[in-house]
Order: structure tokens, then C-alpha cells, then sequence
């Protein structure tokens, strides 16, 4: 597939491009259907001048929690500072400029800057920092957390066990469990000709902290802290092509992933039986990602619109490996290659045509291929388990994957804004190296959409899908080998059915209200082993109403199950004697209003949600077994704020947040870093927290706009 | 496997041959025509914009001045409304709209405008649109996920307003929310993406506007879209774990979990839907295993991960058992 292909793509690329740009040479201007000379827009309020905001002042969080401010940076204790800017320039001959800055004070912190001259060219910058707080409450003995070498500390005393470890508690530290991610981002868009246009964009981040990672020695394990030292660099050129009846875009996407770390070597705090002092983990290798895209949409006529696109890439990874094992007691046969020379060809296809054949019939077929062409050579390679017994050769299995999809559907509009749509989907993947060679999915699907009345609009749809497999076969690479009456999910039989409905009215202008249902259910009907079937029932309720001129409310409720049967056997090649049973269950409820006291003075608002999770988990087997506590969350969430209008230009704003949460995590509550005999863990615990956080900020508005 | 194969070659072929076919002279003949119109000059009005701003000032039902806060009013731009027919570019001749006049009882004449009470098609609305936007990720619109279901430009777009909320990071996911309810509850789950901290907007992973892939997907395919961020887990890897190169969703649900790290179950379960191996993979683990009684390795903190840490595969010779 890739030879033709690629000749094909550069045939559409060298072929049309000439063309169009010759066509376009020749193209005649476009003329209006109207004289305007007299339309002289004398009472259009054209911006011209500089305007914007900028807001500063002080919040404080009174408590530490890294749950809280994973995302936004209020992780911490104590003061910070609030700012936010938008500055906006509007001048002559289009030229303009905005620049938006949000978060100044925290790690969350985010600068868009966007100017040139409009139809012209533009430029932008974006620089945006999202911090992630994973973990403030692990602990660990280890020296050197966030470095690429960990060693125990001076006076360690190894044992078979963890409570053995007789200087644990007293070398355990606090780690903090966190990546920070800085993006600065550049491009430019232009018009190189009339009718297309090009884009340029670069962007390049940094991701830094610490993530958890595990390492073991046979069946010893530790967990620890690996170093997150990332950088990537993505690229982007387009060229688009806009006409009437036809569209095309040409482009070119690069990406480019580095870690300055190679690989994180722990020493063993357990005894080991065979001189494993010391283990090394391989981290994340360097890689790259080539990409060709072209899309293309053309109106065959009023009726009639063909769109399609090939993306056409290559993926490469060819770090050199690391030794087998750190342990000098092992003699390992030499590796038969140095480095990997990993390399993934990709190519992503699809062509669909659209065609009303009357008024009220449109027909639509689709065609998508997905490929994912692992071309990594295989080899042999002695390898070394656990840094401490060398173990049977074993040879690599580079998957492959692709994905032919036919899809065809028609619809029928019946009066007045209801249209009707059958749909038949088939879908054929074949894998190589796994237990299947060839998945069949057929869909057959329908849905209504209707606006028929001004207040009232009604969106449903409903599947049903069936699944078949070609044999399915252990893979003789794969040992020790699975059970025979196994099945993988995605390559098991299966009957899914799926039904889903979303209304919504406006029985006033000022009252408008929503109401949904969704239900899926997968039935693996032929799995004995593996999961049986899962099942996911979603509803929700949600209204918004305008009381007054002053007042508006929100309310909204979601409801979500999802529940889930698998089985297994715990004898050697048996039928199943154990059952798992899973019913997640997750509620959210949220309620709102803003209310305006005194009309351009004083506005206030509030919101507030109700969010609550729970996980219940049953396996039966042979015998009574202990059951699992629910795994729960419970947040309470109410902000309430009040803006007040000191002058025409100045206001100042109050926020008053509180947040409460709680975590009931059987994986986690009670487990220190010695609970486990045989795992030294980071000992954390569930998260939960209960703060205020509170805000006051003046708000300077300017604006020299002169409204031409 | 071959004939399909070469039954998929032949096809992709004829397709791109029928694209190419139709693709080198549609450029020669787009370049010629002009947009079809059969308005004519007698249902313009006389002066333009200001024809219509005389009615909708800004104590009118209809303020509309924003709209010259926006990139859609720049004269010298030539491509905006503004530089064409003014309000009457997107908005159609005004008609019987602008009759001064109106006897006692009459209503007036209603003009092209957008959303659910127009008189105009849902279709009709985005070709105006269209018109002009058909570009980089609007050409897959007609047939797209949205298109279907009868979404307009105006449903997620204010065109008369300063600024557009949908294409600010930290106000986007709000106007999606109008329609898809459950994504909005559903990044309230513990484990989440940042998007209600306005961390990231929905079209940092989506192409709202149409792609092929079956979620309306910013990237390719699944995968391709997780890798922007993502990119350390993309290998290739010496050894690889089958269903990440595959789809990512097949462990991981995107929009959110009660599980961490999005987790669609948690281990030890999530691996043995897979796992069946004889001894500890296949082993039944219940209550047995808490810090209550017999703590186990395989059920508690990390479970399987406490060994098998390396579960997006591992370029280390030793990795085979994603240990190392």
C-alpha cells in the first residue's frame, strides 16, 4: 500500500497546486450583485484605538491540597496574587493586535498574543503552563527523588520482608508527586494568493516533576519516583485552497520527543537470593513522527459534495538499549542489534460522498482505511528477569493493526426540520502477533433529529451492533500461554445494543429545559473467560431560567452507571471459578443563579455542585471471600461571588470558594509503606480536603476606541 | 487476507483516481465561476448598513453593534462582510424587511436570519457560512457527525457579540455543554482532563467542524490525537503491550473516571479481562487481600503495576514482562 500511495499523494500535490495557481491567475474578480457606492456606513461603529482590562489583587487558599489545586496551582497554603489583562488594538488598513493573559499569579498561568493585519497576514504567540498535582502525602526512603539514580540511605538494612526493614521509618521523606508542563507556541498565517491561505506553527514544551513508577526483583516490588525531564517539539505547515466548489488543504505535521533521561536505576531494599543489588528501568526513549495530510472537498454539483483525505506517516525510535541487567553476577549473550531502529509507517484514508438525489432523500457512503504498518525488525534477544535470573530467548512482536470501514446511510427529511437516517456500518481489522487475525463489525443504526417546533427539539438514535472473529488461536510467542478459554474483548464475539434520546423545550422565552437518556449495553456472548459484559446507563436533567430581567438560575443533574461482568479461573486451564462484578456509579448535581442588585453596580452570582462517585466491587469465588468497601468520592462545591462598580472604569470583585472532599480508596487507605509483606510502597493516602479559598481584585477598564 | 487486501487496494486507488480526475479540472473551472446568485439588485437596500442600523440601534430588540468589535467588520479586509454587501452579505437582501411603511396590523417582513426560528434550512444557514469558512478543518463538514444531527454555525457561534466564547479556551467547554450534558458531569470525575479548570478546551482533542474519525477526532485517528500530549508513550517499543499502539480507549476512558489515571477499571480487573496466565494472573483476588487480612501485592496500592510498572511497553532488553 505505501509505494502507490505515496506516488499518489505526490501526484495530487505536484498536479494540482500548479494548477490552481494557473486557474487562479486567469480567475476573473469577483463582482457584487449591486451597486454600493452609496452605502456609505456612516452610522457603523468601526473600532479604532486600544481598550482592554487589567486586573490584579490578592487570593488566599487556607489549606495545602494537592487534590484541590491539581490542575489550577491553589495546591499551597497562603497568599497569591490575581492577574489577568486583555489588551486589544484596533488601527488602520486592518491592523490589530490582542494579547490575553490569565492567571498570572499561579501555575497555571497562560499568555495569547494575536496581531498582524487582518487578510493579510497573521501572527501569534501563546505561552500556557498546566501544572498537574498528582500526590502531597507519599513517602519514600530513597535519596536522589527527581534524579535518574536512587540510592537507600546509609545504614539500610535489607530483609525478605518489609517489616523486616528495620531503618524504614526512620529514612522515610515526603515526596511530592507532580509534573509541570510549559508551552511557548509561534505562528503565522498568510495569504499568499487570493483564495488560499498557509499557516506555519511551532511549538515547544517542556514537561518536568516526578511519576510514579514501580520496580521489582522476582517477587519483590518497590515503588519510587521516576525523573519527568521531557521535551517536545511539534511543527506544522498548511496550504488551503478555498473556491466555491472546491476545497483542498496540503500539509505537513512533525513532532519530535526527547527525555533527557535514559533510565532510572533504583538500588533493592529487599534481600535478594540472586546478588540483585541494584535494578535499572529503561524510561521513555527518544522518538519522532513525520506526517503528509491532504484533505480535499469538492461540490460535484448543487447536490452532490465529495470530501476526502490521506494522511500519510512515519513514526521512528532508535535510542540505543540499555544493558540487560545491572547485576555483574549475570553473564548475558550479547544483544542482536544495538538499537531498536524502530520504525511505524501510519496511513489514514477516507473518501466520502453526500448526495441529495431529491428535496427530501440524501444518500451517503463512506469509505476509511486505517493503517498502522509496524515495521521494527524482529529479533531474538537473551534477556535477564528482574536483574536476576536469565530467562528462555524470547523474540519481539511488532503489531500491526488495520482498519477498513464501509459506511452508508441515507436520510430522509420529512416536513418541516425532521430528518429520518438508517445506516449500515461495516468494519473489518486485522492484527498481527495476537489471538485473533481478522474482526468483523457490522452496525446497523438509526436516528431522528427534529426541530419541527420553534420550542422543541429531539435528537435519538439507536444501534445495533454484532461482532465476529476468525479463529481465535494462542500466540506462540506469548509464554507462559493463556488460558484457552480466554477472550480478549476487542477481538470477542459480541452483541452491542445502544439506544439514546435528548429533548429539549423552551416553553417560554424564558424557561428552557433538558432531558436525556443514554443505554449501551455489550453482551460478550461467546467469552467465557475475560469480560462478559459491561453495560452503561446515563440520564440527565438540566433547566435554566431567566425569573426576571435581574435574575437567572441554572440547575442540572447527571446520573451515570456503568456496570461490568468478567470471569476467570484460578486453575491451571479450567472452566471459571471466580466472578467479578463492578457497578460504578457517579452523580453529579450542580445549581446556579446571577442576580443583578443594583443594574450597572452590583451583580452577584453563586454556584454550587454536588458531586458523588462510588465503586462496587464483588468477586465470588469457591469459597466466602471477605467483600471490598465501596471505593467513594464526595465533593462539595460552592463559589459565591459579588462584582461591584465603583466608577465607569474601575470595579472590584469578591470570591468566596469553598470546597470539601473526601475519598474512601480501599487501594490505598491503610496501606503504609510496610502494610504489603512484600511491596514497599509510597504509603499514600486517599485524598481528601476541606478549604476556603477567597479572592478580592479590582478590575481598570480603558478605552480610547475612537467608533468611526 | 490478500484478496481483501487487494480488493482495498483497488478501491483506494479508484477513489483517489476519481479524486484526481475530478480535482484537476474542478480547479481550472472553480477559478471561472463566480458564486452563483440569482438575487437582484431591486431587493438590496439603498445604502447598506445603514439602512439597517436605523432600526437596530442599541435600544432595539435586536442590538447588533457588537458586531463591530469583530473580525467580520473590517472594511479593509476585503474578504469581511463588511468589505461586500455589509449586513446584506451574510443576511441576504433585505426585501420586504426594509418597507418604511407598514399598515396597521402588519408585521414586518422577516430578513435571513440564523438559528432554530429561521425561516431558512439548517443548511442554507451554514452554506453562508460556509461561503466563505469552507477551510482547513471545515472541509469535512457536509456528512460530519454535527452536520447530521442538523448543527448550525450559530448554535456554538456569536457572530454579533465581541467576543466569541467557543474560541476561548477557558469558555468553550460551557457552549458544548448545551448539547452534550453528560461530558459536562462526566469532568467531574476524580480522575479528569483539565477542562473545568480551563486548562484545555474540548477542540484541543476534537475536530468539531467534521473528520472522519468516529468522535469528530482533532488528529488522524485516536491515538495520533493522544500522542500531541502524550508523545512518550508513542515508541515504537522493543516490547510492545498489544492494545496501546491500538486505541488508548481500550484502557482509558478520556473523558474521565472514577478510576485514576482515567483508568476504565482499575488493576488488578482492567488486566485480567486479558490475562488468564496460570498462577498469579489468573488468581481470584477478594477481600482476603486487604490490609485487614493477608495484604496482597496483586490487589493493593498499584497492584499489578507494583511489578509491572511498564504498562505502555518498554525499550529495555529486559522489558519483556514490562518489569524493566
Amino acid at each position: 500500500m505505501k509505494t502507490p500511495t505515496k506516488s499518489m499523494l505526490l501526484i495530487v500535490l505536484l498536479g494540482v497546486a500548479p494548477c490552481a495557481t494557473a486557474a487562479d491567475n486567469n480567475a476573473p474578480e469577483l463582482t457584487l450583485p449591486v451597486d454600493t457606492f452609496k452605502w456609505k456606513c456612516k452610522f457603523c461603529t468601526f473600532e479604532e484605538g486600544h481598550s482592554g482590562y487589567a486586573e490584579g489583587g490578592i487570593g488566599h487558599v487556607d489549606d495545602d491540597s494537592f487534590k484541590f489545586g491539581e490542575y489550577t496551582g491553589l495546591n499551597e497554603d497562603g497568599a497569591y496574587f490575581i492577574g489577568d489583562a486583555h489588551y486589544r488594538y484596533r488601527g488602520t488598513e486592518a491592523h490589530y493586535f490582542d494579547l490575553d493573559a490569565r492567571n498570572l499569579g499561579l501555575d497555571s498561568r497562560s499568555v495569547e498574543v494575536e496581531g498582524g493585519r487582518q487578510g493579510k497576514y497573521d501572527l501569534f504567540l501563546n505561552y500556557d503552563e498546566i501544572p498537574h498535582f498528582i500526590s502531597d502525602s507519599a513517602v519514600t526512603p530513597f535519596i536522589g527523588t527527581g534524579e535518574d539514580v536512587l540510592n537507600l540511605p546509609p545504614g539500610w538494612v535489607r530483609a525478605p520482608t518489609t517489616t523486616g526493614m528495620t531503618a524504614l521509618p526512620g529514612s522515610l521523606r515526603q515526596v511530592d508527586i507532580e509534573t509541570q508542563r510549559e508551552r511557548l507556541g509561534l505562528g503565522i498565517r498568510f495569504i499568499p494568493a487570493r483564495k488560499w491561505q498557509s499557516s506555519i506553527n511551532a511549538r515547544h514544551e517542556t514537561k518536568e516533576g516526578t511519576q510514579r513508577i514501580a520496580g521489582a526483583f522476582q517477587f519483590d516490588a518497590t515503588q519510587f519516583l521516576q525523573p519527568v525531564d521531557y521535551t517536545t517539539d511539534e511543527f506544522d505547515a498548511s496550504a488551503t485552497y478555498t473556491g466555491h466548489r472546491l476545497q483542498a488543504r496540503f500539509a505537513y505535521y512533525g513532532s519530535q520527543f526527547k527525555n533527557s533521561d535514559e533510565s532510572l536505576t533504583f538500588d533493592n531494599p529487599f534481600t535478594s537470593l540472586f546478588g540483585a543489588d541494584a535494578g535499572q528501568l529503561a524510561l521513555p526513549p527518544d522518538n519522532d513522527f513525520h506526517q503528509l495530510l491532504t484533505s480535499v472537498g469538492y461540490e460535484i454539483n448543487k447536490k452532490t459534495r465529495l470530501t476526502a483525505d490521506l494522511a500519510v506517516g512515519r513514526g521512528e525510535q532508535d535510542e540505543n538499549f540499555l544493558a540487560p541487567t545491572v547485576n555483574p553476577a549475570i553473564v548475558v549473550p550479547t544483544l542482536p542489534r544495538g538499537s531498536l531502529d524502530g520504525r511505524v509507517d501510519t496511513t489514514n484514508a477516507n473518501i466520502r460522498i453526500n448526495s441529495a438525489l431529491t428535496d427530501r432523500w440524501q444518500f451517503n457512503a463512506a469509505l476509511r482505511h486505517d493503517d498502522r504498518d509496524n515495521k521494527t525488525p524482529q529479533a531474538t534477544y537473551a534477556w535477564v528477569n528482574t536483574d536476576s535470573v536469565l530467562a528462555a530467548l524470547r523474540t519481539n512482536l511488532p503489531y500491526s493493526f488495520t482498519t477498513d470501514e464501509l459506511n452508508l446511510s441515507a436520510d430522509y427529511h420529512l416536513a418541516k426540520r425532521t430528518r429520518v437516517s438508517v445506516g449500515f456500518d461495516h468494519e473489518e481489522t486485522e492484527r498481527t502477533f495476537q489471538e485473533v487475525e481478522e474482526t468483523e463489525d457490522r452496525t446497523l443504526w438509526t436516528k431522528i433529529s427534529s426541530q419541527a417546533q420553534d420550542n422543541f427539539s429531539l435528537l435519538m438514535k439507536a444501534e445495533l451492533s454484532d461482532r465476529s472473529i476468525s479463529n481465535y488461536m494462542a500466540v506462540p510467542e506469548i509464554f507462559p500461554p493463556q488460558n484457552p478459554l480466554m477472550r480478549i474483548y476487542n477481538m470477542a464475539d459480541r452483541e452491542r445494543v445502544m439506544f439514546g434520546m435528548q429533548v429539549m423545550a423552551t416553553p417560554r422565552e424564558t424557561v428552557s429545559i433538558g432531558a436525556g437518556v443514554e443505554h449501551a449495553k455489550n453482551d460478550y456472548d461467546r467469552s467465557v473467560i475475560g469480560l462478559l459484559s459491561s453495560d452503561e446507563l446515563s440520564v440527565n436533567l438540566d433547566a435554566s431560567m431567566q425569573l426576571s430581567e435581574k435574575t437567572s438560575l441554572y440547575v442540572f443533574w447527571n446520573r451515570q452507571q456503568i456496570s461490568s461482568k468478567q470471569a476467570g479461573s484460578s486453575t491451571f486451564f479450567s472452566t471459571p471459578n471466580w466472578l467479578q462484578d463492578e457497578d460504578d456509579t457517579f452523580n453529579a448535581t450542580g445549581i446556579g443563579f446571577r442576580h443583578t442588585i443594583v443594574k450597572n453596580k452590583i451583580d452577584i452570582g453563586a454556584d454550587y455542585a454536588y458531586v458523588r462517585s462510588r465503586g462496587e466491587i464483588t468477586v465470588s469465588t469457591v469459597v466466602p471471600d471477605p467483600s471490598f468497601p465501596d471505593l467513594e468520592t464526595r465533593l462539595n462545591s460552592l463559589k459565591v461571588y459579588v462584582d461591584y462598580r465603583l466608577k465607569e472604569n474601575l470595579s472590584l470583585k469578591g470570591t468566596v470558594w469553598y470546597e470539601d472532599y473526601d475519598t474512601d480508596d480501599w487501594q490505598l487507605d491503610g496501606v503504609q509503606p510496610d502494610t504489603i509483606p512484600n511491596v514497599l510502597t509510597l504509603g499514600e493516602t486517599s485524598p481528601s480536603y476541606d478549604l476556603y479559598v477567597v479572592g478580592l481584585s479590582i478590575r481598570y477598564r480603558f478605552n480610547t476606541t475612537m467608533q468611526k | 487476507m490478500n484478496m481483501n487486501k487487494n480488493r482495498w487496494l483497488i478501491t483506494c486507488r479508484l477513489g483517489l483516481l476519481l479524486t484526481l480526475s475530478l480535482g484537476v479540472p474542478a480547479f481550472a473551472q472553480d477559478a471561472k465561476e463566480g458564486k452563483d446568485t440569482d438575487e437582484t439588485a431591486a431587493k438590496y437596500s439603498r445604502r447598506g448598513a445603514d439602512t439597517c442600523l436605523k432600526c437596530h440601534d442599541e435600544e432595539s430588540e435586536f442590538p447588533v453593534f457588537s458586531i463591530f468589535k469583530t473580525k467580520h467588520a473590517v472594511p479593509a479586509d476585503k474578504r469581511t462582510p463588511f468589505a461586500k454587501l455589509q449586513c446584506e452579505t451574510c443576511h441576504g437582501p433585505i426585501g420586504e424587511h426594509g418597507k418604511m411603511m407598514l399598515r396597521k396590523g402588519q408585521k414586518r417582513a422577516p430578513i435571513l436570519n440564523f438559528g432554530p426560528k429561521s425561516a431558512v434550512s439548517f443548511e442554507q444557514q451554514n452554506e453562508i457560512c460556509l461561503g466563505c469558512h469552507a477551510t482547513d478543518g471545515r472541509i469535512g463538514w457536509k456528512g460530519s457527525s454535527h452536520d447530521q444531527v442538523d448543527v448550525t454555525c450559530t448554535s456554538c457561534h456569536d457572530i454579533h457579540a465581541p467576543r466569541d466564547r467557543v474560541l476561548a479556551k477557558n469558555e468553550q467547554p460551557e457552549v458544548c455543554y448545551n448539547c452534550h450534558k453528560r461530558e459536562r458531569a462526566e469532568f467531574y470525575r476524580p480522575s479528569v482532563h483539565p477542562v473545568r479548570f480551563g486548562e484545555m478546551a474540548c477542540s484541543e482533542c476534537h475536530n468539531t467542524h467534521g473528520a472522519f474519525t468516529a468522535s469528530l477526532l482533532a488528529r488522524p485517528s485516536l491515538n495520533q490525537t493522544c500522542y500531541g500530549c502524550h508523545p512518550e508513550k508513542r515508541g515504537p517499543f522493543l516490547w510492545e503491550h498489544a492494545p496501546v499502539p491500538e486505541d488508548c480507549a481500550l484502557c482509558h476512558a478520556p473523558h474521565g473516571s472514577i478510576h485514576p489515571a482515567l483508568l476504565i477499571k482499575r488493576p488488578p480487573w482492567l488486566c485480567q479481562a486479558c490475562h488468564s496466565q496460570a498462577g498469579h494472573p489468573s488468581a481470584g483476588l477478594t477481600g482476603a487481600g486487604l490490609p485487614g487480612g493477608t495484604p496482597s501485592a496483586f490487589l493493593l496500592s498499584g497492584a499489578c503495576t507494583n511489578c509491572h510498572s511498564q504498562v505502555h511497553g518498554s525499550n529495555h532488553p529486559s522489558g519483556v514482562k514490562l518489569m524493566r
